[in-house]
């Protein structure tokens, strides 16, 4: 037979049916936000880790001027080092009719036969090059896709200042470029950055490398010391131009690589936590009232000689059932909505394949938390209420700070109306009841604002980069330093408004046995298209001599204004000088090295030379002056900031919009809740006493009074409070990652706090409806016959 | 005071026009098979500051009935008016402008204001009635001046009744209407609640119905009313009113 608790439970949810269903829907957010976030970052993880396993991306890096074949072997012979594959890899620029914009990149030899050994290609579109077809190359997928390549479509490429024809026969994707970047140019573009993959003759010859490399990719045996290696291999190379061995970290497109995955570490799996912990402890809030809510039924099981594990077990299907329907939902959502975001993020991280995943633990650990956390309230209130006795209990409870302050007795003259005392009395009287409820309310806010904050935070990282301190419109970089000649020859064209030439070095600082690889910056003195700013965005002025560094990377180094460091340089004649640092500052992009330009010449031992360019163009005469610097020579390539920002727009906008769009739209589902519920159970645990108003001939808005002054007062307090704590949880979350780049700025648009804050508005409003509509249909007479 | 004490005086020497008016109603309360009727054609009429008792077995319908003429409930078929309140076919505001402006209620469970206190919960109904007496006065009433800064809690359920009857009277309502006010209560404090209640009757000429189990408590009405299977069966007039000190159970 049917157990007649049992029964109880499915009427009891039923009748309970829009309430069921709105904390169901509070489990579901956390759920899904949290499924969706944490299967999210373990697919990129995971993508990344296959793709280097199946493709072998190479543990060490090291370049040289030229180094002959045989000095690989000597490598292989390093205790330690694991495969070794030499290489040629040279900077090429491509010609293109469409375009006057100059795009340059990268050709890699590739064995004489099949794939190398490390750095494999994932091959996209096409097929491997014929080695009886020196022409035919493989290109990067990311570019093609750009670019539109179709196969078998010829290529001009310029090697060595030389122009000869390619004809691209496939498209690939290496663990090498998964982002594509040049180290001079701050803005990646897929467009104007090419990689080619060449049999190895062909490139040999172009650049005269026959029986040589100047590129070297290498593994590490496990468990043997990188310090080691690293030593080894720069002393192997030194005499051959080594340009200074690295690992992954080091490596460009890894480096950033790893950057983005912090960052989405944040987004994915911080931000989702708190989003579901805040959840979780909404729904404890929330289940513990409506168990409260039940008060009398409790009280009169017990006196009927029920024991208190049978109740406590009849509210445990209850809220499980309430629980796991609302996880089975989130599950759904959330692996819905992974498989959306997900295919968002294909456009911007260049995996061979990237698919949402579902780990079974994920999905039962977030089922797992919201039972627990349902319970967990359920249970603490059905044991507050079974400990007193039946005869109490089964009373209606009396706000209990009644009895204990008098001036809540005495509270309220004779011009208030008694409904307001009414719901002064049950709020104040009631306290922790009234502050959980409060700030379960004030929660809600945070949920919202964190989905907000992202779009905050990506519009002021873009305004701050692009238009305070990259001011330029445009960048050239140039395949050796130029002179000033090149500055006044710039400025001459027409349409360029202003031109500055910048010193961008790859650089090692050393202090001890600490190195941190970057790009040394020179800039002149007053540069206005390059203005290094701290974190109040107030420009920084640039020493005239030694070196200023991030506080990030001083930190990093342990170095302190007066100290010295050395600056190995990583290019050309690989000067090796000491500079004083004489200036940490706490500029707002994180990790820089800026120094004068003419004291990093020095370093270099160069006269006043540079080799990258920042423009600002009349964008009525852009065209022209393209068409002008694309006969110009030296030119390495170029990146123009409007293009760029449009391609940020289309992926990482999209993907932050995406993600955005999901966290606020489910922090408004959880507010709606939540305010819907506080309205839900004060009305049932009410009802009597509503009713009863109703029959002495209090009007439906006079009794509509008690409750929603009662949620106003919550909701003026909850408000701010949320916006409070919402501001504080991003200080924290922003603060919990410590990006080697960009250190997510705490900016929250005053707009955002206004939609967070109309939408608990319209949330509260909406449950202002409902309370009057229920109020309208309060069953007058059904009061009379029950005091439940 | 002085004018409704007269109208009562009134009424005991002629006739004079039903204030309440009821032709064939009927309640009937779900369909098909479960289909239950509560009230079947009733005709009823009371006539200004009668005391009417109604009584009847369990299920009989007294509660429907009481319920109709206090405007909580509408008849499936019929008409009930009071004066010139339609109660039948009326809207919720009408009904609601009806019960705060005419109607006093006690049920058997008292429906105090646990927030408020004695003389809140009075205070309350005085707050929106047009021409209420003072609280303090009700209280005075039913004996419980004394208590007026208790909360509900902290008095006895015969207390409690005595406030709710307190709060019915304190608008000077035309009706009181009172579902089994002692149901809950011993002897004693039964007494002083319908000491209380026929006092109003008496005093204010307030049209009173009260539905009881307890059949000795009619000997204190204008007239008994017997309800059953939804019918009323049995009107008897009772020329001799005892007080509800002598009410004997
Ligand atoms: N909401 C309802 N649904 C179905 N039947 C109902 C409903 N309310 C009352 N009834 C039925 O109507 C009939 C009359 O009910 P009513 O409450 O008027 O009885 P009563 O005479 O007041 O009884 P008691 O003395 O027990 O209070 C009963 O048979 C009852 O079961
Ligand atoms: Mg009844």
């Amino acid at each position: 037979m049917v157990n007649v608790l049992d029964i109880k439970v499915v009427r009891d949810l039923w009748s309970m049916r829009l309430q069921v269903l709105s904390i169901a829907m509070l489990v579901a957010a956390g759920v899904a936000v949290f499924v969706m976030s944490v299967s999210n970052y373990r697919a990129l993880v995971g993508a990344m880790e296959s793709h280097y396993r199946n493709e072998r991306f190479a543990d060490l890096f090291a370049g040289t001027t030229r180094a002959p074949l045989v000095i690989a072997d000597r490598l292989r012979e390093i205790d330690g080092i694991g495969i070794v594959e030499p290489r040629v890899a040279k900077p090429v620029r491509i010609i293109r009719e469409d375009t006057n914009l100059p795009i340059s990149g990268r050709i890699i030899s590739l064995p004489a036969e099949g794939q190398p050994l490390l750095n494999r290609l994932h091959l996209v579109q096409g097929r491997w090059p014929d080695p009886l077809h020196p022409e035919e190359v493989i290109i990067n997928a990311a570019y093609a896709e750009a670019r539109a390549v179709r196969m078998g479509q010829p290529v001009e490429v310029v090697l060595n200042g030389r122009l000869q024809d390619f004809r691209v026969v496939g498209s690939a994707l290496s663990p090498e470029f998964v982002f594509a970047t040049r180290s001079a140019v701050p803005l990646p573009d897929d467009r104007n950055f090419v990689v080619l993959w060449a049999g190895e003759d062909a490139v040999a010859s172009a650049f005269d490398m026959k029986g040589a490399f100047n590129d070297v990719a290498m593994t590490i045996a496990p468990g043997s010391s990188v310090r080691h290696v690293l030593d080894e291999v720069d002393r192997l190379l030194a005499p051959y131009g080594g340009t200074g061995a690295y690992n992954r970290g080091d490596q460009p497109s890894h480096r950033f690589l790893e950057d983005e995955l912090a960052e989405q570490e944040t987004l994915s799996i911080f931000m989702p936590s708190v989003f579901f912990g805040i959840a979780a402890f909404l729904l404890n809030v929330v289940i513990g009232r409506m168990v409260e809510a039940q008060r009398g039924q409790i009280a009169s099981l017990k006196a009927l000689g029920f024991a208190n594990g049978t109740i406590a077990l009849h509210y445990f299907k209850l809220v499980t059932a309430i629980a796991l329907l609302g996880s089975a939902v989130g599950l759904v959502l959330g692996c819905w909505f992974a498989v959306g975001v997900v295919g968002s993020y294909r456009a911007f991280f260049r995996f061979p394949s990237l698919d949402a995943r579902f780990e079974p633990w994920l999905l039962v650990a977030a089922t797992l938390v919201s039972v627990v956390a349902a319970n967990l309230a359920a249970a603490t209130s059905v044991y507050r209420i079974a400990v007193l006795p039946p005869a109490e209990a089964m009373r209606p409870a009396t706000p209990p700070a009644l009895q204990t302050f008098a001036w809540l007795q005495t509270m309220g003259s004779r011009v208030i109306p008694l409904q307001y005392i009414i719901a002064a009395r049950t709020t104040l009287g009631r306290p922790i009841r009234t502050v959980l409820s409060t700030i379960g309310i004030a929660l809600a806010i945070p949920l919202i604002l964190f989905g907000l904050y992202w779009f905050d935070a990506i519009d002021y990282m873009i305004d701050v980069s692009f238009s305070r301190i990259e001011r330029g419109d445009a960048f050239l970089t140039f395949t050796e330093p130029v002179s000033t000649d090149t500055l006044h020859e710039l400025k001459a064209l027409p349409g360029v408004l202003n031109a500055e030439l910048q010193r961008v070095v790859p650089v090692r600082l050393r202090v001890g046995y600490r190195t941190y690889r970057t790009s040394a910056i020179g800039l002149d003195p007053g540069s206005e298209l390059r203005v290094p700013r701290d974190k109040a965005l107030q420009p920084i002025s640039i020493p005239a001599d030694g070196i200023m560094l991030s506080r990030q990377i001083a930190s990093q180094l342990d170095l302190h204004v007066g100290d010295t460091v050395s600056i190995d340089v990583l290019e050309g004649a690989r000067a090796v000088r000491e500079v004083i640092v004489r200036r940490i500052s706490d500029d707002i992009l994180g990790s820089s090295v800026t120094m004068d330009r003419s004291a990093l010449n020095h370093v270099m031992r160069e006269g006043p030379v540079a080799n990258v360019a920042a423009l600002r163009i009349d964008s009525a005469q852009s065209e022209l002056v393209w068409s002008r610097i694309k006969s110009m020579p030296r030119i390495e390539g170029s990146s123009v900031k409007a293009l760029w920002l449009s391609l940020f727009n289309d992926t990482i906008g999209e993907m932050v919009l995406i993600g955005a769009l999901i966290l606020a739209g489910f922090g408004m589902l959880i507010a709606i809740g939540v305010v819907y519920n506080s309205a839900r159970i004060a009305l049932q645990e009410r009802a009597w006493e509503l009713a009863g108003l109703r029959i002495i001939g209090l009007t439906r808005r006079e009794v509509s009074a008690v409750i929603v002054s009662e949620l106003v007062a919550e909701l003026v307090v909850a408000i701010p409070l949320g916006l409070l704590i919402g501001r504080y949880l991003i200080e924290l979350i922003a603060s919990a990652r410590a990006s080697q780049s960009f250190q997510i700025p705490v900016v929250i648009d005053p707009s955002s706090y206004v939609i967070a804050l109309l939408l608990v508005i319209a949330a509260a409003f909406a449950s202002f409806i409902m309370i009057r509509r229920r109020i309208d249909t309060l069953d007058l007479v059904a009061v009379l016959k029950t005091r439940d | 005071m002085q004018t409704s004490e007269q109208e009562a005086e009134d009424s005991a020497a002629q006739p004079p026009v039903p204030v309440f008016v009821a032709r064939g109603l009927s309640k009937v309360y779900g369909s098909g098979d479960s289909q239950v009727t509560a009230l079947k054609n009733v005709d009823l009429d009371i006539r200004q500051g009668e005391f009417i008792v109604l009584l009847g077995p369990s299920g009989s319908g007294k509660s429907t009935l009481l319920n109709i003429l206090g405007g909580l409930d509408a008849p499936t078929s019929g008409s009930a008016k009071w004066r010139d309140h339609q109660l039948t076919g009326a809207g919720d505001t009408e009904l609601t402008t009806y019960r705060r402006e005419h109607v006093g209620f006690v049920f058997q469970f008292y429906n105090l204001i646990p927030s408020l206190s004695v003389e809140e919960n009075v205070r309350l109904v005085a707050q929106i009635a047009s021409d209420p007496m003072d609280p303090k006065e009700a209280l005075e009433l039913v004996g419980l001046s004394h208590r007026a800064r208790h909360f509900p809690s902290q008095l006895s359920g015969g207390e409690q009744q005595r406030v709710a009857v307190a709060r019915a009277i304190v608008k000077r309502p035309d009706i009181l209407l009172c579902d089994e006010p002692t149901g809950a209560l011993d002897v004693d404090t039964g007494r002083l609640v319908l000491a209380a209640i026929a006092k109003v009757n008496a005093e204010l000429g307030t049209t009173t119905i009260v539905i009881t189990h307890n059949s000795a408590i009619a000997g204190m009405a204008d007239r008994v009313l017997r309800l059953s299977g939804g019918r009323i069966v049995k009107e008897e007039p009772n020329p001799d009113r005892v007080s509800a000190e002598d009410v004997q159970w």
